[in-house]
């Protein structure tokens, strides 16, 4: 089972409740959240909030794909993912994404979650503009979603 | 013809809007969108070398919201997105 979804920031919030209700199984015996939260610091910086810009179609397609992609790599038994993202801005210690995942077994959650934030910072278009406390903001290099030697 | 892009992420610093209009000879390739947006950047914003730096890195989605290379060809009117390095979570 499978949820994922951009939420804008401007219209919604994204929920742990949605999140444990989506995930919860009787045919799972591990559960895991991963929640992703904006911190005061990175780069010297002083960081007071992050932008976040989303392609969300790509984003929910890609979500898809990498929840696919998973269950094939990790032969997993009666997987439920939901992932949401905001959109939109999100102050200190607001919460920027959650990743809820059940399976039968807890190395299967471990490698499921770890699977799925590193594969979303890989390829998935999401952007943050950090804002500074000196009033300025700055977005943050990524990393390229196409080899640039080949394009 | 014209190809539209809309803009996305760090690239829509290049623009007031949330796209940008190109003309560019026919029978056009993303290739050749590239090295135009480079131009209208080089020209637009001659000492960010940042944005220059962004159209090189950057993917391209076409309106089927797949990710195109360099050798996809375009028609008039065609639309792209333009995908710079991401990085959420």
């Amino acid at each position: 089972m499978f949820h994922g979804k951009v939420i804008d920031a401007s219209k919604g919030t994204i929920s742990l409740d949605a999140a444990q209700k989506f995930i919860t199984s009787e045919k799972c015996g591990a559960s895991l959240f991963f929640i992703g939260t904006v911190r005061n610091h990175n780069n010297n910086k002083n960081v007071t909030g992050i932008t976040y810009d989303s392609h969300d179609a790509i984003v929910e397609k890609s979500f898809k794909e990498i929840y696919d992609e998973a269950i094939q790599k990790l032969k997993l038994e009666y997987p439920v993912v939901f992932i949401e993202h905001t959109k939109g801005y999100v102050p200190l210690g607001g919460i920027s994404i959650i990743i809820a995942v059940a399976a039968k077994h807890r190395s299967q959650v471990y490698d499921l979650s770890r699977y799925i934030i590193e594969e979303i910072k890989k390829r998935t278009p999401i952007w943050k503009k950090e804002h500074y406390d000196n009033n300025e903001s700055d977005w943050l290099k990524g990393n390229p979603v196409i080899d640039i030697e080949k394009k | 013809m014209k190809i539209k892009i809309e803009l996305f992420g760090a690239a829509r610093d290049f623009s007031k809007e949330d796209f940008l209009e190109l003309t560019l000879p026919e029978i056009t390739s993303v290739k050749e969108v590239r090295e135009n947006l480079a131009d209208f950047i080089q020209s637009k914003y001659p000492d960010n070398k940042n944005f220059l730096e962004i159209v090189k890195r950057s993917a391209f989605a076409n309106e089927q919201n797949e990710i195109v290379h360099d050798d996809y060809k375009l028609s008039n009117q065609s639309k792209l997105c333009i995908i710079p390095p991401v990085g959420g979570g």
